[in-house]
């Protein structure tokens, strides 16, 4: 049963401050998304992508293309640099957005965001001592070689723990840590939210221009090409009318949806 | 306050002595005038020779420019052709910000990047969200009457003549104003969107006044202009030339009266003549080139903004200027401000989806002026924002989550709804610019902005951010989530009545140098609990009315 009307999933409202497992949301059947979660199974904002304008169509289209080789960071770190990417956002499976690759091409081509902490080296350098440090506190904690080879459970623990700045030893204790989080944490959130599929798991409705937003509210905030979030729909009768998961007409609410359940 | 026959003109009056709305090109954003403008030599002596083609020295040389100065405009960004260089996209708009490094120290150092410095044709009035309120009367008195910060060596209403203008050249749009100076907009409010609405009703129940706007943004059709499409992605550059930016108010109408502006130019220093008095021109590295050139002018304006303007007079050291150009007293750099940001967002049951419309809707001045009850000097406002998804999850880190709690909270984007303060924090002679050890590719030594909150300031930003969780708790939220943040830049080279404590005197003409004007927010001695744009383009208006007098007059 889903009700999104209810904020029962939310981190801050529940005891452990931890989200549900993923199996509570629909069944992703339109636009690929991480993981294929996502709360909207109907949308794709690629649907819009023929009102889009060229230069903004260009620059999200080419997040879609194969990424490329890894440059910036060294052999031995790019293992961490994925795994420490994956934990942050919990890509856990495919299909991935490729974060690590986003970041390095970001720092192999120097682009950064126009500052730099006067107790902190260059972000770069912040990089390259987070994922040396990250390997270190793995071995401490027992693992074999790097962060990358420990248990997804210790993995958690040690990203929690850096985000709490409470790594300490090594390198941590040249770097401001929760500075160095933010450092980290800045770019790679940048990488995956600009992600059309990232874009899809959270509904957002993507470029609008030169077609612009109409359906500001109040009695609607839905764009006829928007879809609405897993509560809002009849599951029944949408398989009825469409097989293939494609929505002729809004249906009003039904405020349930059990392929959830499924998962 | 307003009477039906001037709601009948709403809209329809434009500005005058400036065409700019009618010299874009209604099918093309690129500004025809690029093709056609003027050149200067190096060696020619223009008439004016400003730095910086933002906010305020775009409208420094639209003015003069139609007083038929010889102008040239050095800007260290790129030209834009906005229907290639800008998009609909957060990451994808990286080029609009001043990405060269700057160091940031200080016990609350301030963020700077895209969220206050902007590179290009049009400065940083291309990503800002669009809010143009004026400052309070009492803005310019805050040691008269609060017993902080610094009087301001001129009043309100000597500016309220050019924010009338600068209004209608935008134009902004919104309801009639009913805080600090009672005034109305030009153009009518926009309709506001389900998001901002849930914001209005909370404040409602709270017994805070919100009004629409006011916003830098096209209601209606203005000139070659068109009506905002509400797409959101104000912050990201406005491709439908419906925001306001200096490239489409008044760099069009410079450039068809002979104005250049000379793209890609990042100025070194400020040359002297050989006795040390006067500005000869400024020395810039064009880019691509190693070898700097050097533009003569009989007179220099300084439009570079908080950071880069003492940064340019501190790298303007000559022997007998040896702390820095205008520095002699050791006030260059100074007194630099940003305003405190923090941000709330509210969790709702229906589907709100933030990102249609502008991201500024409303706003409330209610607790712009010092209350003593609060306990502290001074006060702030409360505007709604709409982050988009790069934004919301700076957002939500900010509140502590990561891993699955981030995604859960992102997933939930479209039900949540942002309202934020701006505090007016209060100038301190330490919060300052210098110069850094480390240079930049052509040499120049880098910025480094140092930031402390004062116990007002932390009392101010505490209290707001209370105000705002109240608003949502009223609106009925069902969870919230707050970000502490600065924005905005001012100050930096401030104007007063003695070279011991300024940089400049009351017509922005620095102490030290009688042809060498600064024509920036940088000159603010204050603050305000307001947005800086409309006040930096309204004192260039009034600094070019200064300059067009007779004695300056080419």
């Amino acid at each position: 049963m889903i009700d999104l009307a209810r904020p029962d999933h939310l981190p801050n409202l529940r005891p452990d401050r931890q989200p549900p497992h993923p199996g509570w949301l629909p069944r992703q059947r339109r636009g690929t998304t991480p993981q294929m979660i996502g709360r909207y199974p109907d949308f794709d904002v690629f649907d819009a992508e023929n009102t889009w304008d060229r230069a903004t169509r260009a620059v999200v289209r080419a997040r879609l293309e194969p990424p490329k080789a890894l440059r910036f960071f060294s052999q031995e770190r790019q293992s961490t640099l994925r795994a420490f990417c994956d934990v942050c956002l919990a890509q856990d499976s495919e299909p991935r957005v490729p974060v690590a690759e986003m970041v390095d091409d970001k720092l192999a081509k120097g682009e950064l965001d126009g500052y730099q902490y006067a107790d902190m080296p260059d972000d770069r350098e912040t990089w390259l001592q987070v994922l040396e440090g990250l390997d270190d506190e793995a071995r401490r904690r027992g693992a074999k070689n790097s962060f990358a080879a420990c248990d997804a459970e210790t993995r958690k623990e040690i990203v929690g723990d850096f985000a709490r700045g409470r790594l300490s030893g090594g390198v941590w204790d040249d770097l401001n840590v929760p500075r160095a989080w933010a450092v980290c944490m800045r770019m790679v959130l940048s990488a995956f939210y600009s992600h059309p599929w990232a874009w899809n798991e959270i509904g957002f409705g993507g470029p609008a221009y030169p077609r612009g937003y109409m359906r500001m509210g109040p009695t609607s905030t839905q764009e006829p090409f928007e879809r609405p979030g897993a509560s809002d729909e009849d599951p029944v009768e949408e398989t009825a009318l469409s097989p293939d998961g494609l929505r002729t007409s809004p249906s009003p609410a039904a405020g349930t949806d059990s392929s959830g359940a499924s998962r | 306050m307003t009477s039906p026959g001037w709601a009948w003109l709403k809209g329809a009056v434009g500005p005058k002595e400036n065409d700019s709305r009618f010299l874009v090109d209604p099918h093309r954003r690129d500004l025809p005038g690029e093709r056609e403008m003027a050149h200067y030599d190096d060696r020619d002596e223009v008439d004016l020779l400003i730095v910086g083609a933002g906010a305020g020295g775009s409208v420094l040389a639209q003015r003069l420019a139609r007083r038929g100065w010889r102008i040239v405009v050095l800007e260290a960004g790129p030209f834009w052709h906005p229907d290639e260089d800008w998009v609909s996209d957060e990451a994808g708009s990286h080029k609009l910000y001043w990405t060269e490094k700057r160091l940031i120290g200080g016990s609350d150092p301030v963020e700077m990047g895209k969220n206050n410095s902007g590179r290009g044709v049009g400065g940083s009035m291309v990503h800002y969200a669009g809010y143009c309120p004026r400052f309070h009367p009492s803005d310019f008195k805050t040691f008269t009457l609060d017993g902080v910060g610094k009087d301001w060596p001129i009043d309100y209403r000597e500016l309220r003549p050019h924010y009338e203008r600068v209004e209608a050249e935008l134009p902004v749009a919104g309801q009639s104003w009913p805080w600090g100076d009672p005034h109305r907009y030009p153009h009518s409010p926009h309709p506001i969107s389900k998001a901002a609405m849930v914001i209005w009703r909370g404040a409602l129940a709270c017994g805070i006044t919100m009004r629409v706007g006011p916003v830098g943004i096209v209601n209606g059709v203005f000139g070659n202009r068109p009506h905002c499409i509400y797409r959101g992605y104000c912050l990201q550059g406005c491709k439908v030339h419906a925001k306001a930016s200096p490239f489409v108010t008044h760099l069009p109408d410079a450039l068809a009266h002979g104005a250049e502006v000379r793209a890609r130019c990042m100025a070194a220093r400020v040359e002297l003549d050989p006795a040390g008095r006067r500005a000869v021109g400024v020395c810039y590295f064009k880019e691509g080139e190693t070898k700097p050139r050097t533009q003569r002018a009989k007179l220099v304006a300084l439009a570079c903004y908080s950071i880069e303007t003492p940064r340019l007079l501190l790298n303007s050291a000559t022997s007998g200027h040896s702390k820095g150009l205008c520095n002699n007293e050791d006030q260059v750099g100074r007194y630099v401000m940003v305003q405190g940001a923090s941000q709330t967002a509210g969790r709702f049951p229906e589907e709100l989806r933030t990102y249609k419309g502008p991201p500024p809707e409303v706003s409330s001045e209610d607790f712009y002026e010092t209350d003593e009850r609060r306990g502290f000097a001074r006060g702030f406002s409360i505007q709604t924002v709409s982050p988009l998804p790069i934004g919301w999850a700076e957002h939500v880190l900010a509140d502590g989550h990561w891993g699955g709690a981030l995604r859960e909270y992102m997933r939930d984007y479209n039900h949540w709804t942002t309202v934020g303060v701006l505090n007016e924090l209060l100038p301190h002679p330490d919060n300052r610019v210098t110069l850094a050890d480390e240079t930049d590719q052509r040499g120049l030594p880098i910025a480094r902005y140092d930031h402390s909150l004062g116990e007002n300031d932390k009392a101010n930003i505490e209290y707001s951010t209370g105000v705002i969780k109240q608003i949502l708790d009223a609106a009925g939220a069902q969870d919230t989530l707050t970000i502490r943040r600065f924005a905005h830049l001012i100050g930096g080279a401030r104007m007063g009545t003695s070279p011991a404590d300024s940089v400049v005197d009351a017509n922005q003409r620095t102490w030290a140098i009688p042809n060498l004007y600064i024509a920036d927010g940088s000159v603010c001695p204050t603050q305000g609990a307001a947005n800086p744009a409309l006040t930096i383009m309204a004192l260039s208006s009034r600094l070019a009315e200064h300059l067009a007098s007779n004695r300056w007059e080419p």
